[in-house]
């Protein structure tokens, strides 16, 4: 009785949730279509073409519109999105592993490392920045003081996730191993990380995307070269032309390509997930 | 090493938890070569004890002797102990050959392909488990895992081995065979096992040995007879479930209770005055029957329960106390009682057993 009325209505009150949610994105996708190099970044559409892909990759022939610079940026943001999410993973899993044990402190060390997220960012950005220029004196690159401002942010997100999955994990095949004669360092190769590897990919997945799009820490930690968030954001103040959103939807189909990568490990490793939870049920 | 040499000692071995003490000044010696159960109630410390030898925890005060060796601080994987888990704690990511092969592959000693292959397959055919070498541990049943487990545990060779309520996850049946295959298996390699149990059934019926263990400590050890005819302490008798207890006051070699006062030859010391009689000792007998062998306890008659072999009468007592009788029915027909009537129970006072704050000799 009561889902006939309410079910429609909460139907199309989801439909325009979405439509709200990727509105922005669709609008982007259209315009990015948008005719060269004279069409810009608004409706109608003078003409569908594929014009602004091929300037963003210098397939077109010269204009007065100056190519993206962002092919370096792109660059430095994979490579530091890859640099953070191997060290935020291996800090989150090496620190949810102590926490495993209670130890003196506990409290306390744990809302320290969550205090990375908290903070906002672009105090942590300030504060890195400052430290690096006037206290200690080094130079500030994406590479060094941004990298460790990704780390502080992105490690509590690797943490976090890694808790929940050892919280959740039955210490006994650990146990099984050891009086089996096997050192517990092996008994993590061979037993612990299987069993943890896809937490260890939510992990991963989550350091890199936080990494790869971060903006107020990096605008203050990484001195003169840019990453691509903020060579992006460079190019807002001159003129925006559509080859900025040919660009983003080019980045959207890289971050679907991501995660259509996550899903495919994380469902080879579901199985094995499913079966330890099986013979969990039986004890 | 001879059948008496100890294959383990523990030396005043206590674990604590917080404020809870789980194992308290526990001394224990292990014969070589035997099928020992340890027997206790949830919450003896009996898991705690296992976990300590295995080395999984450390006690906070005492030491672990095995093999003539002190392990107190020898950590797990170096101690040449194996485990048997109760959920049996299969890698769920390796097949049943990898598993039982799990520890030759990856322990210290480095184990040449042509062996491991060679002693995996002897263990599984050991165990029984051939045609499943490639199965993973979700495609097996509960007692396949068991085998996985144990199979996996005795293909490093252990001396000692020890089992945390290894059948307590399979139904009653297989309980049973695998009851029996244990047995077998231990006795074909020279090995210890340390069964920890909470079925008394289980206890007596496997250990060649048992040790009891209540609140932290071994209140008895001994065979499975001893323990059985004579408890030390009446919680070991209640734990049996095979006594009626009665509560009383045993003074001047007289013990009171609600089947009036009987002389008492002798007593063991206890904390509280307990008077033990076993279900099968105890005979049923008409108000007003003119001859019972000992003490006259009046009941009234509430139900049977049929199991096989012999029948439970089951009597309540004026406090509403519930009293057994175990009648064999090998002894002849049982006799019929009326629901609801009054009866007598009786036994021969020589084989009940007295537990008393004061010793009379």
């Amino acid at each position: 009785m009561e889902s006939k009325v309410l079910k429609p209505i909460l139907a199309v009150y989801v439909g325009f949730f979405i439509l709200f949610l990727y509105g922005p994105f669709i609008v982007l996708g259209i315009l990015s279509f948008q005719q060269g190099p004279e069409g810009g970044p608004q409706f109608p559409i003078i003409e569908w073409s594929t014009y602004w892909y091929r300037h963003l990759f210098g397939l077109t022939p010269p204009s007065r519109i100056a190519p993206l610079p962002v092919g370096e940026a792109l660059v430095r943001s994979l490579t530091l999105a890859f640099m953070t999410m191997v060290t935020a993973t291996i800090l989150g899993v090496m620190a949810a592993q102590a926490f495993r044990k209670r130890f003196r402190g506990a409290g306390v060390v744990f809302y320290l490392i969550v205090l990375g997220m908290m903070v906002p960012g672009v105090l942590t950005g300030l504060g890195t920045s400052l430290l690096a220029n006037n206290v200690i004196g080094i130079e500030r690159h994406w590479w060094s003081t941004a990298f460790l401002a990704h780390v502080v942010y992105t490690f509590p997100f690797a943490f976090l996730v890694m808790l929940a999955i050892l919280n959740r994990f039955d210490g006994s095949v650990e146990e099984a191993s050891w009086s089996l004669g096997v050192s517990p360092i092996t008994t993590f190769r061979k037993v612990t990380f299987p069993l943890i590897f896809p937490g260890v990919l939510s992990a991963m997945l989550f350091a890199f995307t936080l990494s790869f799009d971060e903006f107020p820490r990096t605008l203050f930690a990484s001195g003169r070269d840019q990453t691509l968030p903020l060579a992006i954001y460079g190019t807002f103040s001159v003129e925006i032309h559509p080859n900025i959103f040919a660009f983003g939807v080019m980045t959207t189909l890289f971050s679907f390509a991501l995660l259509a990568v996550y899903g495919i490990l994380m469902g080879l490793s579901v199985r094995r997930a499913k079966k330890m939870a099986m013979q969990e049920d039986i004890a | 090493m001879t059948q008496s040499d100890p294959i383990f000692r523990l030396e005043g071995v206590t674990r604590r938890y917080g404020n809870l003490t789980a194992l308290e000044g526990i001394d224990f010696v292990a014969e070589d070569n035997s099928y020992i159960a340890l027997l206790g109630p949830s919450g003896s410390g009996k898991t705690s004890l296992l976990r300590v030898i295995a080395g999984f925890e450390t006690p906070d005060e005492g030491r672990i002797w095995f093999q003539g060796r002190d392990i107190t601080d020898v950590p797990a994987h170096e101690r040449g102990i194996g485990f048997v888990f109760q959920n049996f704690a299969l890698f769920p990511h390796l097949t049943v050959f990898e598993n039982i092969a799990f520890g030759l592959r990856n322990g210290a000693t480095k184990v040449s392909d042509a062996e491991i292959t060679d002693r995996v397959r002897e263990s599984i055919d050991m165990v029984g488990l051939s045609g499943l070498e490639d199965r993973n541990p979700d495609q097996i049943s509960g007692g396949q895992k068991q085998r996985v487990a144990l199979a996996r545990t005795l293909v490093m060779q252990p001396k000692l081995v020890l089992l945390d309520e290894p059948l307590g996850a399979l139904d009653a049946n297989l309980r049973e065979r695998m009851q029996m295959e244990l047995r077998a298996i231990r006795e074909r390699l020279d090995v210890t096992f340390l069964h920890v149990t909470g079925s008394e059934t289980e206890a007596l019926a496997m250990g060649d040995r048992v040790a009891v263990l209540d609140a932290g400590r071994i209140v008895q050890y001994g065979t499975p007879d001893a323990i059985y005819d004579s408890p030390s302490i009446s919680d070991v008798a209640l734990f049996l479930n095979r006594f009626n207890l009665f509560e009383g006051t045993l003074k001047n070699g007289i013990f009171e209770g609600a089947f009036g006062a009987v002389p008492v030859a002798s007593a063991r010391t206890n904390e509280t005055d307990v008077y033990a009689i076993r279900y099968d000792r105890t005979q049923i007998f008409d108000t007003d029957s003119s001859y019972l062998p000992g003490p006259a306890l009046p009941v009234r008659y509430l139900a049977s329960e049929y199991l096989g072999s012999s029948i439970i009468f089951l009597f309540e007592t004026a406090d509403h106390k519930t009293v057994e009788v175990d009648h064999h029915l090998s002894l002849g027909e049982p006799r019929d009682l009326i629901v609801g009537k009054n009866y007598i129970l009786s036994w021969d006072p020589a084989q009940a057993i007295v537990f008393g704050k004061e010793i009379t000799r």
